[in-house]
């Protein structure tokens, strides 16, 4: 993970509320040149972009589930969850943004995908509370913009406002916008989460395509004739079909 | 019931101590086994069809499971609790332990492949490290009845880094899976060759265990015994006999000496009540792998044996040698998408490539001596925390390309022999003591050009290999910077290594210590050099032979 959680804290010794009232007086203005702590940047202000939340989070000191716990009935809460009721709606519409219902396939919140984040921010891991610190600025990022561009919470916009602001924050590469880079690095962490937790889920892992964890009785059988063809084809087209395995 | 007499104390119950027990209890002599671990029983504890998705955080690696939830280490992993190691400033190196019934045969890959006749005289070859004391012929036919008690799958092959079994001891290998069979075309193209990967997984039912029935990882152990360890075969065998006891929690601190010099017997921490316990017995053999066999010699210091015992060459705790790892990997686009099927297998490597260098070493034409094989990453494996991979966008044109990617990636990951060097080694960190007041190890580590050039080469075939199959590389890293740290790979050998000359080893060939004769070492320190094919089935090859000879000198008398 590369982003830098801290880079672009726009004012310090403001409150939260108070930045936002400032931050909202400039995007009246056009194009405007603010100094943050690592540099000056410029940013097309009516996206409000270029605020970045100054949490302070408390510490997670629950403990883990230590190097001996029981396997065969995983432990259903290791430890405390820590998402609030607001934090949980909204990454609950996130995530249905993220994984939407498809046909008879559910989305991401009807298979419990906000609990699997709550748990993975709440653990006492480095990994996740490096996460943790990630996707709670990315959700009050969220808010805030929504704030800004709107004037009230994500959770409050109609679905075509929520999606124009995560159109912004959807997609981090080249043609990113430079005031959107932070917020699209935090939103990926929490699309890859969202991911893993669907796909993680049974419902999820049919809808991979996932066939093994079922007991085979006999020899394995191998690929599929389908699966042999198509290698087929891949062979031939790489060029690699005289070399093929004969084991 | 009636009273236990031991002749022989065997340390640690892990592929070494177990393969001793079992020898030893089978030729009629009776066995007490120390085990500084807890019990553990995998028909009653293994994790076989839970899911990623019921596990704590999708199975993740923690802190506490550093192999993802589901692995069946007990209380250690890269830490154990209570028990800390320490490097030297410099050094990197990490030590994984296992503190249970059976150490870390519950979990090991099961890769399993016989060292073959270059191993055992690289030395005469190339000059470099050390030969060992005998040859390949010698050791044939304990690799044949190893491969036949622990059930290894794969097939004779041919190639001469890969010698054969004697029909009818390997069991079927299972059919090879689509990537495997795209790598095996590229590498044909170059000629490289791909060959069934041998590994202790049953495909044939064998004594009180099942045949794999080709689900769940085996990291997690084998609650049907398919997965080869010795909680599930030798250990019970042992004990069916009559002939073994075992006493788990009991971590030995030592090994005692009368004003002789001679081996009377170990001292041990019972980790319960945390008070040590004297034990005598006529023979001790120490299993409790490689490191902690050496640090039990370090710290078993006595006016007849001050630098350690068994130490007069100085030797223990020399020549530590891990194996070389580094990855390298790519998306495979002709891969994209492609038909599902089930590809869980026996949940590891059905081929791999084996080291195909020889020749060209023998003419000159590499800039590194000995081998390295890739092990293949690749398949519809079941989901876990990281299958969301870093995509871009939202809704179903993100799913669908989740679902393009899913099995489409191969990754070859190197496994190479690396040489003793004078910066890898271990001592006793007299500063530190583990929570039963032992002091604890201090590792040196350091690879030397010759790795860093097999790794350099290592890295070059698989980017050719993954452009072959059509994969956008780029450059590869820097060897130093690709090349795994010490221990990383866990096959940590040769720091009581045997030879044919007590004053450069620390063993002779039968794991016999050249200053005590009813001192025996039988676990990955004897190795005089830490070849690429994986150590465990060598460790229980010489242990099976050695054990047997020992058992010959107690029925003669001699110890
Ligand atoms: C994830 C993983 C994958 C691996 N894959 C492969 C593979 O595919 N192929 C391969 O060949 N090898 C593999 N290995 C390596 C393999 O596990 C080891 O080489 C092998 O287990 C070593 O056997 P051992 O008997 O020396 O030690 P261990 O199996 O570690 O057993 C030693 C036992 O001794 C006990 N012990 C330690 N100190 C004391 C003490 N002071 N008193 C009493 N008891 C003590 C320990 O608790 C432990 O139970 C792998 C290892 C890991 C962790
Ligand atoms: S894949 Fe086979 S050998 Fe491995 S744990 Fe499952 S049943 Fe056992």
């Amino acid at each position: 993970m590369t982003e830098q959680q801290h880079s672009h804290h726009y004012q310090s010794g403001m409150t939260r509320r108070e930045s936002l009232k400032w931050l909202g007086l400039l995007v009246a203005s056009s194009t405007v040149s603010m100094v943050s702590g690592c540099g000056d940047w410029t940013h097309t202000a009516q996206s409000g972009a270029g605020h970045w939340p100054d949490l302070k989070l408390a510490p997670i000191t629950a403990r883990g589930y230590g190097q001996d716990p029981n396997l065969l009935i995983p432990p259903e809460s290791p430890w405390p969850k820590t998402l609030t009721a607001a934090q949980l709606e909204l990454v609950a519409i996130l995530s249905d943004i993220i994984v939407p219902r498809e046909g008879s396939v559910p989305s991401a919140s009807q298979v419990h995908v906000p609990d699997v984040i709550d748990e993975w921010v709440s653990a006492p891991y480095s990994v996740q509370q490096q996460d943790r610190v990630t996707l709670l600025h990315a959700l009050a990022w969220i808010d805030d913009e929504a704030t800004l561009r709107f004037n009230a919470n994500f959770a409050a916009l109609d679905p075509q406002q929520q999606l124009a602001i995560v159109d912004d924050i959807a997609y981090d590469n080249e043609h990113t916008a430079e005031p959107f880079r932070q917020i699209a690095g935090a939103f990926g962490r929490l699309r890859s989460l969202v991911l893993a937790a669907f796909f993680c889920s049974p419902v999820g892992t049919r809808d991979i395509g996932y066939m093994g964890n079922v007991p085979i009785a006999g020899d394995y059988p191998g690929p599929s004739d389908e699966a042999r063809a198509h290698l087929e084809e891949v062979l031939a087209d790489l060029g690699l079909s005289d070399c093929a395995y004969s084991g | 019931m009636p009273a236990f007499r031991h002749e022989v104390l065997v340390v640690g119950s892990g592929a070494g101590g177990a393969m001793a027990a079992y020898t030893l209890a089978k030729a009629g002599h009776k066995v007490l086994m120390l085990e500084a671990g807890r019990d553990y029983d995998p028909k009653t504890e293994t994790p076989m069809f839970q899911t990623n998705g019921e596990a704590p955080l999708m199975g993740a690696s923690t802190r506490d499971k550093n192999f993802g939830f589901y692995d069946a280490t007990v209380d250690g992993g890269w830490q154990v609790p209570h028990e800390p190691y320490t490097t030297a400033s410099n050094s990197e190196f990490l030590w994984w332990r296992a503190r249970m019934l059976g150490g870390r045969t519950n979990h090991w890959g099961r890769y399993s492949l016989r060292f073959s006749e270059h191993d055992f005289k690289g030395k005469s070859r190339d000059g470099l490290g050390a030969d060992w004391p005998f040859e390949y012929q010698d050791i044939a036919p304990w690799y044949d009845k190893t491969e036949e008690l622990v059930g290894v799958c794969g097939t004779n092959t041919g190639l001469d880094d890969m010698p054969p079994s004697p029909e009818g001891i390997l069991q079927p290998p299972p059919q090879p899976r689509i990537p495997e069979l795209l790598v095996a075309a590229a590498a044909k193209k170059h000629g490289i060759p791909v060959a069934p990967m041998h590994r202790a997984v049953l495909t044939r039912p064998k004594d009180d265990r099942a045949a794999c029935f080709y689900a769940t990882p085996c990291g997690r152990g084998c609650s049907i015994g398919a997965a080869f360890q010795t909680t599930t075969s030798l250990i019970p065998m042992a004990r069916a006999t009559g002939n073994l006891q075992v006493i788990t929690q009991a971590m030995v601190k030592s090994v005692d000496v009368d004003d002789n010099g001679r081996v009377v017997g170990v001292t041990y921490v019972d980790k319960h009540s945390v008070e040590e316990h004297k034990l005598t017995a006529r023979v001790v053999i120490l299993a409790a792998s490689a490191c902690e066999s050496a640090r039990i010699l370090l710290n078993s210091k006595s006016r007849k044996f001050p630098k350690g015992l068994a130490n007069s060459s100085g030797q223990v705790g020399r020549n530590l040698m891990d194996s070389t790892g580094a990855y390298l990997g790519a998306l495979i686009p002709a891969l994209k998408g492609r038909p599902r099927y089930n590809e869980d297998g026996h949940t590891a490597n059905h081929l791999f490539i084996p080291w195909w260098g020889h020749k060209m070493q023998e003419k000159g034409d590499l800039d590194f001596p000995r081998g390295y094989h890739f092990e293949i990453s690749n398949g519809f494996s079941q989901p876990g925390a990281w299958v969301g991979g870093n995509l871009q966008g939202y809704g179903p044109a993100l799913k669908q390309d989740v679902r393009d990617h899913y099995g489409a990636y191969v990754g070859f990951a190197l496994r190479g022999e690396m040489l003793p060097n004078p910066g890898a080694y271990m001592e006793i960190d007299d500063k530190v003591q583990d929570k039963w007041g032992i002091p604890v190890p201090k590792f040196h580590f350091r690879w030397s050009e010759n790795e860093l050039r097999q790794v350099e080469h290592g890295l070059k075939t698989a980017r050719l290999l993954l452009e072959t199959m059509g994969a956008t590389v780029g450059d590869v890293p820097a060897a130093e910077k690709a090349i795994s740290k010490g221990g990383e790979i866990i096959h940590e050998v040769g720091t009581t290594r045997m030879g044919s000359s007590a004053s450069d080893s620390v063993t002779n060939q039968w794991g016999q210590t050249w200053d005590c004769d009813n001192l025996f070492v039988m676990d990955g320190g004897v190795f005089a050099s830490n070849p690429h094919k994986n150590c465990t089935l060598t460790i229980m090859t010489l242990t099976m032979r050695n054990a047997t000879w020992l058992a010959g000198q107690l029925d003669k008398g001699m110890l």
